[in-house]
């Protein structure tokens, strides 16, 4: 059965920075995503898309408003709260692919699940799984070192899905990937996202974004369009 | 919207181990490198510890051996500053103190020893003559490298039993080809050499000659210049204090009265003060390797600061990012410190072997140093652990600037 309703909700995001006058990065954001909705964030660089970002994941709190998560607000969370949150109910994606040189791939998906508490052995073979899900299985056992770029997004998305979270949330995850395995990562995405768990990818390029049958437009802190189209 | 709550984050012991290991073995070189400032401090203070535990075991074992129940009595001076001396009866009167075991006296002859007449009279080596009853190696516990001792019928002929140092001086290694000695115009044959006198180190650079022949060739007197005497060991004390009115009832206060093995005692001690300065020099030493650690901890956590973003986000806690780092220096400083405690092991066994002591390495002092080691680690990484700890995951997951 396919999971209903909101999974995640901005309502009046506001942030800002520190400064001489203040930086105002969010300026009264309200986005709904529902549970298993494909969903692109595109704007320039500077648009406040980064920041959005820090917010649906729960990196950061809001200066004013409210984010809540299936139906958690983090304004009622403590920061212990917030890190379980993230680790049980978020998946993260980055640019950079961030994953750990000194370790196979199957262990860096696993340390997906290591601040769980579930033993070691449970945590390969659930890995061992997410990897097969991303078409990586035989590389199981290669180092980061060993792998191509998109071999390495690829273990990095495997980590972000490995707990089942509600939400991935991909920050420029092509960004470091010729134009062909951009291609193959973005189809990974819509095949996962078949899956259950609501992908929002952060991007500033349009034509990536035109890819998603969901278009979220930020420009200067403000939405600026939210457009759906059927068949993308 | 019903809310499922969320079991709070994480992460299992020996994963905080796991993850130490994974951050030590991800750069080697630097590991090793802050190790050995770690392990050369706990090798330096490991081995001041058993190369002085060793050393006292050594003179302990000395002590032991000779016994702690010697008294010496020697003249002392007059009310007015001259010279005294003992009465020749002293040796006689002090047995007769009923828990005294032991008694022999030596007296000072007035004569020179050299290898041969030939030698110029000025070439004396440093060595007295003593006129020695028989019995005096019973309460020195003295034995002999060759020859015999002085007995009831040597002490009345021209022979000389040599004490180590002299026999040393003189040229004489061993009794073959019959040695003599010239002593002040007359050749004594040399029947005997002494080993090593350690309670009464002024032996082993004299000639001992019998009372009789010394008399009769150099004129010398009877009074005793030193008097050794064993006691009953838990008496020694009270006779302490009655020899004085003993050996010279007419004026107690020109006897001196002393304890050969306090020396050897007060060198164990001595010893120990040493020890405590050079465990002060490791102890620095140790300090400025535990500062090493906590610099190149505050630099992993500046170039970590993406996996410290991506643990973040992944779900650990300020607390497991702090306890893996805290976790991490431990580790680190405890290797050191295992390699520091075999080093410094070895080291005592090689220095003990060489000065012929018992090795003796405390197992309190390895397990002491193992553990200083990982509670330095500990503490040297607090500060970087609060540092990537307080890391803003925001930032941390992003490149710098």
């Amino acid at each position: 059965m396919m999971p209903i309703g909101p999974v995640l909700e901005l309502e009046g995001v506001v942030k800002e920075y520190a400064g001489h006058p203040p930086v105002r990065a969010l300026d009264g954001i309200d986005l709904r995503v529902d549970a298993a909705e494909l969903v692109a964030v595109v704007g320039p660089s500077g648009s406040g898309k980064s920041t959005m970002l820090n917010m649906m994941g729960a990196l950061d709190r809001p200066t004013h408003g409210d984010v809540v998560v299936e139906g958690r607000s983090l304004a009622g969370l403590d920061d212990d709260q917030i890190s379980a949150l993230r680790g049980q109910r978020i998946g993260f994606v980055f640019q950079q692919f961030h994953l750990l040189e000194g370790m196979t791939a199957t262990d860096n998906v696993a340390s997906g699940l290591l601040y769980r508490g579930i033993d070691p052995t449970r945590r390969r073979e659930r890995a061992l799984v997410a990897l097969d899900r991303v078409g990586l299985a035989p590389r199981a056992e290669h180092r980061p070192g060993a792998l191509s770029g998109g071999e390495r997004q690829r273990v990095a998305i495997a980590r972000a899905l490995v707990g089942d979270p509600a939400i991935v949330l991909a920050d420029e995850p092509t960004g470091n990937l010729d134009s062909h395995t951009s291609e193959a990562i973005i189809d990974l995405m819509r095949d996962l996202n078949a899956a259950g768990s609501a992908i929002i990818v952060i991007t500033h390029d349009r034509d990536l974004a035109d890819r998603f049958p969901r278009r979220v437009e930020v420009l200067d802190g403000r939405i600026a369009g939210d457009h759906r189209s059927i068949d993308a | 919207m019903s809310v499922t709550p969320l079991s709070p984050s994480r992460l299992r012991p020996a994963d905080s181990i796991g993850l130490a290991r994974l951050g030590l073995s991800a750069r080697p070189a630097r590991t090793a490198l802050t190790a050995t400032g770690i392990a050369l401090g706990i090798a330096a203070m490991v081995a001041v510890i058993g190369i002085s535990a060793s050393s006292r075991a050594g003179l302990l074992a000395e002590l032991d051996a000779l016994g702690t129940n010697l008294l010496e009595v020697r003249p002392g001076q007059s009310f007015v500053g001259s010279s005294t001396e003992l009465p020749a009866a002293a040796p006689e009167m002090i047995a007769r103190i009923s828990p005294v075991i032991d008694v022999a006296a030596v007296s000072t002859v007035d004569a020179t020893v050299r290898r041969t007449r030939y030698i110029p009279e000025a070439e004396t080596g440093g060595i007295t003559v003593l006129a020695a009853d028989p019995a005096l190696l019973g309460p020195l516990e003295g034995s002999l490298a060759a020859g015999t001792s002085l007995d009831t019928t040597t002490e009345r002929l021209p022979a000389a039993v040599l004490g180590a140092v002299a026999a040393q001086r003189l040229g004489i290694g061993s009794l073959a080809g019959l040695p003599t000695v010239h002593v002040s115009g007359h050749d004594l044959a040399v029947i005997g050499v002494l080993r090593e006198v350690p309670l009464a180190p002024n032996l082993d650079r004299s000639i001992l000659i019998g009372r009789t022949i010394a008399a009769t060739l150099y004129g010398a007197s009877d009074n005793p210049s030193v008097i050794y005497l064993r006691t009953v060991p838990s008496q020694i004390d009270a006779v302490r204090d009655v020899i004085p009115t003993t050996a010279n009832p007419e004026a107690p206060n020109e006897v001196n009265v002393s304890r050969p093995s306090d020396a050897l005692a007060a060198r164990a001690a001595a010893n120990t003060a040493f020890t405590a300065l050079l465990l002060g020099l490791g102890a620095v030493a140790l300090l400025v390797g535990g500062v090493g650690i906590a610099n190149v901890m505050v630099i992993s956590v500046l170039e970590r600061r993406a996996e410290i973003g991506v643990r973040r986000a992944l779900g650990a806690t300020r607390r497991h990012i702090a306890v893996q780092f805290v976790a991490e220096a431990s580790l680190l400083a405890g290797l050191g410190g295992l390699v520091g405690v075999a080093l410094g092991a070895v080291v005592t066994v090689g220095y003990a072997a060489t000065q012929g002591w018992l090795v003796s390495v405390p197992a309190a002092g390895l397990a002491g140093g193992v553990l200083t080691a990982l509670a330095l680690g500990a503490l040297a990484g607090l500060y970087p652990a609060r540092r990537a700890a307080r890391l803003d995951p925001a930032d941390a997951v992003r490149p710098a600037g």
